[in-house]
């Protein structure tokens, strides 16, 4: 049995709340549906209908749908793998042996939890088309054309991320070429790429 | 005598549309449950592709209901 008091703010907690949110929403939410449904067909389309719906097919399920995103992202952060092609690079990642800056990040616990999703988390909290998109084209390399040997990133991969952590780091300042009236801008903008003058954090190749 | 064959009108063009959205968000919803209750990474997929994407047409559904009702009392 847990610990943790019902009001607990732990984030495990907090979850467990969201969701019970989330699932009563939902069985309000098709409440209000099925008793729409039931109703003769000519009374769906009256004001009464109009508002029923408005709740029980705009608001219950929207806040239904949020608070899934919130915590199916939470509950599924260290299980990236399951759906998506990346399993030798997350073996790379997870190799003592890797020099690679994903496995320095990991070996050396710069990042502590959920190393996947810290850096890769660029489409927001309610996931939009090109990250579903993106997603079924794992799973067809997962499922029917395999795992290309080479992984290409769709877009570049976003410096803010980078900088997020290093940008205001006493390491990362010491670097000349960081704070170089020239291309400090740059690197702030994007414009020149960590990637530049770092090695690619994960191998090119299929390790 | 049952006008089975008489042609649809915009009322029962709606009656359709709102029909539809209610069985799409019904299942976005059941999926959203499903995957509260089962916390897998296969029924999150589930949730994120079909759920999400079955509530999002829901959605498109309605609104094209309601605009089609907007239009049809001269307010659009």
């Amino acid at each position: 049995m847990s610990h943790e008091g019902l009001f607990s703010g732990s984030t495990e907690n907090v979850m467990r709340w969201v969701a019970g949110a989330g699932i009563v929403l939902g069985l309000a939410a098709a409440a209000v549906m099925i008793v729409v449904l039931l109703r003769k067909p000519e009374w769906r389309v009256t004001a009464h209908a109009k508002w029923a719906l408005l709740v029980g097919l705009l608001v219950l399920p929207g806040m239904t749908m949020l608070s899934g995103n919130v915590v199916g992202f939470h509950k599924v952060k260290n299980s990236c793998t399951q759906c998506h092609t990346m399993d030798p690079w997350v073996n790379d990642m997870k190799d003592s042996k890797s020099t690679t800056l994903v496995g320095k990040h990991y070996q050396n616990r710069w990042i502590p939890d959920d190393q996947c999703y810290t850096c890769h988390t660029g489409y927001g909290l309610a996931g939009n088309i090109q990250a579903k998109i993106g997603g079924l084209g794992h799973v067809t390399h997962e499922y029917f054309t395999g795992v290309p040997d080479v992984i290409k990133i769709k877009r570049p991969f976003n410096h803010e991320t980078c900088l997020h952590c290093h940008g205001e780091s006493a390491k990362y300042l010491k670097i000349e070429q960081h704070v170089d009236a020239e291309m400090k801008p740059k690197i702030l903008t994007g414009e020149l790429s960590c990637f530049e003058c770092h090695a690619a954090p994960h191998p090119r190749k299929k390790p | 005598m049952s006008d089975v064959h008489a042609p649809p009108t915009a009322a029962s063009g709606s009656v359709g549309l709102v029909t539809s959205a209610c069985i799409l968000a019904l299942i976005g919803v059941g999926f959203s449950l499903a995957h509260f209750i089962w916390p897998t990474p296969l029924f999150f997929a589930l949730f994120m592709i079909v759920g999400q994407g079955s509530f999002g047409l829901a959605l498109l559904l309605y609104v094209i209901a309601i605009i089609r009702d907007l239009r049809k009392q001269k307010v659009l």
